[in-house]
């Protein structure tokens, strides 16, 4: 007995050649498609393996304050960004604008409209606009933002269907179970059943701004720094474009 | 924070899915338990299905089904029926999920009573409805309770299937556990801390309830 506990420890502490610590990355939703494509562009070069969770970033935020191991965060807005920041996690100098975006208006695509104005919106047709919740999800806030500009809130409000992420959203339109919904102009590209009937002019809608920044009590600093530069090269620029994000300016 | 309106919303829609099982669901448990017949194993596995396929899974199913471009969703738009993100989609998530636990508790009800007693009725010339009605009914009767009850504290809690064909719409669909799952993700924390004493003390009281019926159930 004492024989095998004494192999069972040898065992135990043997030296494992340990692989690489791969980089972890928290990113907006809407950037699953495009962050994966960039992250097997950089895996090809010999670097260090990323793995994503993608969530709506007031999800990835919270998760990363409660001690989520993450060592670079994307947020889709400041404000989940902020939350990070505040809570003394962001590893200083590293925060960078990265990409920007637009909203859209999108419609089922067995009932494909094209909008002249985003006031046709309110046209009773649409019973129920799906959003991701303007309480917290940012493409929410951002079109919850947009309406209160555009003085239609009010009028939207009893019809938004909150969704848990703006590609929740997506969904809730391509499955035909709500009637319209507004999302980003990225998440437009990769749907398959939905049309775009409105694409918010740039100078109307809010500015969508995406920030990243490395994660303070990362392990592999180093590594999601390196990862964060290369994000912003011009290779990964060609990938996000191709993906219908902007560089932010 | 409208907490009252949730924990009467959530507590309605649980009695309306209730409702809506019971008449199945004991019809089912007794086929289950007085007949054999082709295909007995399939209906057994398909009303199962949702205790331990993942919450929404089932909610997705529902949605294929029920939304405008499903099978049955589309039948229901030529009538003029909305059902996703309604809350008769609230009821549908609660219904499917509580279902199989009517079913397995009513059926062991039924197994547990005397078959001799139906015997006799039938040699009496009962016809098989009313030999269910005053007979095997009666006697399974704490085991179909315990087993709505359940159900019931199942539906109260239900957030998987419900979150997917429901949503989370304020005042519309958000039952408890969707509401306290919005809340935290939205960083309302103390409502959601709110919900959580009520949604405990509902279930505590649901589940107390059960205990005490099945402890009256026949030997």
């Amino acid at each position: 007995m004492a024989r095998v506990l004494t192999l069972l420890v040898v065992i135990g502490l043997w030296p494992v050649p340990q692989p690489a610590s791969p980089i972890t990355v928290a990113a907006a939703v809407s950037l699953t498609d495009a962050l994966n494509a960039a992250g097997e562009e950089y895996g090809q070069n010999g670097a260090r393996k990323v793995y994503f969770n993608f969530a709506a970033s007031n999800v990835l935020a919270r998760q990363i304050v409660n001690g989520a191991p993450v060592d670079l965060f994307i947020s889709a807005d400041e404000e989940q960004m902020r939350v990070v920041e505040k809570a003394g996690l962001v590893a200083e100098g590293t925060r960078v604008d990265l990409l920007s975006n637009q909203l859209v208006v999108i419609v089922p695509d067995d009932r494909p409209r094209t909008f002249t104005s985003i006031r046709e919106l309110l046209d009773p047709a649409f019973k129920r606009i799906a959003l991701g919740d303007p309480a917290a999800v940012p493409a929410g806030v951002y079109a919850k933002r947009l309406l209160e500009k555009e003085g239609m809130w009010t009028a939207i409000e009893p019809r938004v269907v909150p969704a848990v992420s703006v590609r929740a959203a997506l969904s809730a339109v391509e499955s035909g179970a709500a009637d319209a919904g507004i999302v980003y102009q990225s998440d437009a590209l990769t749907a398959r059943r939905a049309k775009v009937a409105w694409v918010v002019p740039v100078d109307r809608g809010p500015r969508i701004i995406y920030p990243a920044a490395v994660i303070r009590r990362s392990a592999v600093t180093a590594d999601a720094k390196a990862f964060l530069a290369f994000l912003q090269s011009d290779a990964a620029t060609r990938i996000f474009t191709r993906f219908g994000f902007a560089p932010a300016r | 924070m409208d907490a009252w309106h949730i924990t009467w919303f959530t507590i309605v829609s649980a009695t309306a899915a209730t409702a809506l099982m019971l008449p199945p669901g004991v019809a089912i448990a007794w086929i289950l338990a007085r007949y054999r017949f082709p295909g007995r194993s399939i209906v057994e596995t398909i009303v199962s299905l949702p205790l331990v396929l993942p919450p929404v899974a089932t909610g997705l199913i529902l949605l294929l089904l029920l939304s405008r471009r499903g099978i049955i969703g589309r039948f229901l738009e030529s009538l003029g029926i909305d059902v996703v993100f309604t809350w008769k989609a609230v009821v549908i998530a609660m219904a499917t999920m509580g279902m199989p636990l009517l079913v397995r508790t009513a059926r062991a009800g039924f197994e547990q009573v005397d078959q001799r007693y139906e015997h006799v009725a039938a040699t009496l010339g009962a016809r098989p409805a009313r030999i269910f009605f005053t007979i095997s009914l009666p006697l399974a009767a704490p085991s179909v309770i315990a087993g709505a009850v359940l159900a019931f504290a199942r539906a109260l809690g239900e957030f998987g299937a419900t979150i997917m064909i429901a949503g989370s719409i304020p005042g519309v669909t958000r039952t408890l556990a969707v509401a306290i799952y919005s809340y935290t993700e939205t960083g309302r924390d103390s409502s959601a801390f709110v919900l959580l004493g009520i949604s405990a003390a509902i279930a505590f009281g649901a589940l107390w309830i059960a205990n005490k019926l099945s402890e009256r159930r026949p030997a």
